[in-house]
């Protein structure tokens, strides 16, 4: 702890150096954590869970909301079949069919069976009697009410559907905090698809292992029907709905590798000027008793300072960036949150120390790589 | 053991390369110093004075010859060793002091023993104990920006004495300060020797400063004529 002492007031000996190669460190780690964010959330909504209990069932061959038709009716059915648990018919709008950082999603569900079909919803103002009490209620997500403004109460417009704000909801499940719940039926006839249609059923199933015997026979059952389904587990839909976001976000992992390079060409280059800088204060250093290793030490931690400075500060404005945001990704009536994580946090932080400490081996190095005589006579 | 002398120097040479130039500041030198002894060395530039001053204080190693410093023969120890026997047995005082700027006087003085496993408390102890001795313990938390020359060097001489040392190594210590400043710089050093038993080895162009020295040797071209 001593020499990290004496390595943050050598960091502070020149500020406006330090304080620029800390933002620079910041600009970088921001980038980085932002595109892990999107990684993150992306990998957290569509890798498969060996718990996963839920189905979704979907028009065959239909990839977009505005698409899939399945009747209403369909329910009682899936009901019926063997380890079956719970079904909810569910109508969904959307304001953009297309990608975007921007989506407003309507759920449309039947509004008596919503708190047992999810209980983990938690209504966190205004009051869930007050939705199922009123045709034209709404309950919205948090991050969505906050992106908005909204609070019980309130009206807003989108898609064309106005509708009254009953309460706001909070939840595991960060889709969510991201949409407005709203009657089916209000649903069904302010977007004009017609009572008795739906988008999709989402289907509990007893237990997991029952999952793919369930699909199979859902789909079974609904073959030679008009309107046949094709059923996948939540997470499955998720990562097929969502191929091309998937391939978009992946290619930004680059931009994430290079801001990372980017950081360390930064963190060496100004560890190296600050080295040469002290070359002689160094050589006394040396003659005072401080070894090579001792020199190297105090280079190294100078860099560790920076990165975790510049590390801390980037990530935690992008976390904080994109919970205050609270952005959803959309493509095809699909949405993702983008949610801060703590596993990017430590990610993060991790990678800007192993960032300073790789960028200051060279500098380290190079600290008492002349001989102590020819530096203490020059 | 205890007639032999502190420092032995036999026949000791050092030579460089510089471009296709062999320089030899030092040939074949011979010179035993006691315990105690406060020793000032002269002789006009390139005479090699520097150069002995690294030998003795284990900062350069001589190409040939051997070189005694207590018990121990540098001309056996590597560098990385060289370094941790500075670190106990040598205080190194220079011309312009070589304070870190950003410290104060308090943490300039602590640098060698942040080398050592003393607790905080301990060190405390001793940098006070030398802040007293060269008359600055009102000055502990001054940074050297805000010292005169005269005390900067006095927080040199601390820091070079601070870990208990048996040598001190003193390279124009005066150099660079005005007379007054400097007679109470020899004074100090003087006392170092006569009443804490340090062996001091000083380099000076200055006859005055010599004076103060319990002998004085003169080299030039690498030898010693006096």
């Amino acid at each position: 702890m001593k020499f990290v002492s004496l390595a943050l007031k050598n960091l502070l000996r020149n500020r406006l150096r330090t304080l620029l190669t800390v933002f620079g460190v910041a600009a970088g780690m921001f980038l980085f954590a932002s595109v892990e964010t999107m990684q993150y959330s992306l990998s957290t909504a569509t890798r498969a869970r060996a718990d996963e209990t839920t189905l979704v069932v979907y028009r065959e061959n239909r990839f977009c909301p505005a698409t899939s038709r399945l009747p209403e009716h369909y329910g009682p059915v899936i009901k019926e079949i063997e380890g079956v648990r719970e079904v909810i018919p569910i109508q969904i709008a959307v304001n953009n069919c297309g990608a975007s950082l921007d989506v407003i999603t309507f759920r449309g569900v039947p509004a008596e069976t919503l708190q047992d079909y999810n209980p983990e919803l938690k209504t966190i103002e205004g009051s869930y009697a007050d939705f199922t009490k009123r045709s034209d209620a709404a309950l919205i997500g948090q991050h969505f009410a906050r992106k908005r403004g909204l609070n019980p109460g309130d009206s807003f417009e989108a898609v064309g559907i106005n509708v009254s704000v009953a309460g706001i909801i909070a939840s595991d499940s960060p889709q969510d905090n991201n949409v407005a719940y709203v009657h089916l039926d209000f649903l069904q006839q302010a977007s004009r698809v017609g009572l008795g249609v739906v988008t999709q059923f989402n289907v509990k199933v007893e237990s997991a292992d029952q999952l793919d015997a369930v699909a199979d026979q859902i789909d079974e059952t609904f073959r030679a029907d008009q309107q046949p389904t094709h059923t996948r587990p939540e997470n499955a839909f998720f990562a097929e709905t969502a191929k091309q976001m998937i391939e978009l976000i992946s290619f930004t992992r680059l931009l994430g590798i290079g801001a990372v390079a980017a950081v360390l060409g930064l963190v060496a280059n100004a560890l190296l000027l600050i080295v040469q800088g002290r070359t002689r204060e160094t050589a006394i250093f040396q003659t005072i008793g401080f070894s090579r290793y001792r020199i190297s030490q105090l280079v190294i931690s100078e860099g560790l300072l920076i990165g975790l400075f510049g590390g801390a500060l980037g990530v935690g404005s992008a976390l904080f960036f994109f919970h205050w945001n609270a952005f959803t990704l959309g493509n095809e009536g699909l949405t993702i949150a983008l949610s801060p994580s703590q596993a990017v946090l430590l990610k993060g932080i991790a990678i800007s120390l192993a960032l300073g400490l790789l960028a200051s081996l060279y500098p380290a190095w190079k600290a008492t790589s002349k001989p102590l005589t020819q530096v203490l006579n020059s | 053991m205890s007639d032999s002398p502190f420092i032995k120097i036999e026949q000791v040479s050092k030579s460089f390369q510089k471009g296709k130039a062999t320089i030899t500041p030092l040939e074949n030198l011979s010179l035993e110093v006691p315990r105690g002894e406060f020793l000032a060395l002269m002789g006009p530039s390139g005479s090699g004075k520097t150069t002995l001053l690294n030998l003795v204080a284990g900062i350069d190693s001589p190409t040939s010859g051997s070189l005694w410093v207590g018990e121990r023969e540098l001309t056996t120890l590597k560098r990385g060793q060289l370094t941790k026997w500075r670190a106990s047995h040598v205080g190194y005082i220079f011309q312009l002091y070589h304070l870190v700027p950003i410290l104060s006087a308090y943490e300039n003085i602590e640098l060698p023993l942040l080398l050592t496993s003393l607790s905080k408390r301990d060190r405390r102890t001793r940098i006070e104990a030398a802040l007293d001795l060269v008359g600055l313990s009102n000055r502990a938390t001054h940074r050297p920006t805000e010292l005169s020359g005269g005390q900067e060097q006095r927080v040199a001489i601390a820091r070079a004495i601070v870990h208990d040392p048996e040598l001190l190594v003193a390279d124009e210590p005066t150099g660079d300060l005005d007379r007054e400043s400097a007679d109470s710089i020899l004074q100090l050093l003087s006392r170092l020797s006569k009443e804490h038993g340090k062996t001091i080895v000083m380099v000076t162009h200055d006859p005055r400063a010599a004076e103060a020295a319990d002998r004085t040797l003169h080299l030039e071209k690498g030898k010693l004529t006096r």
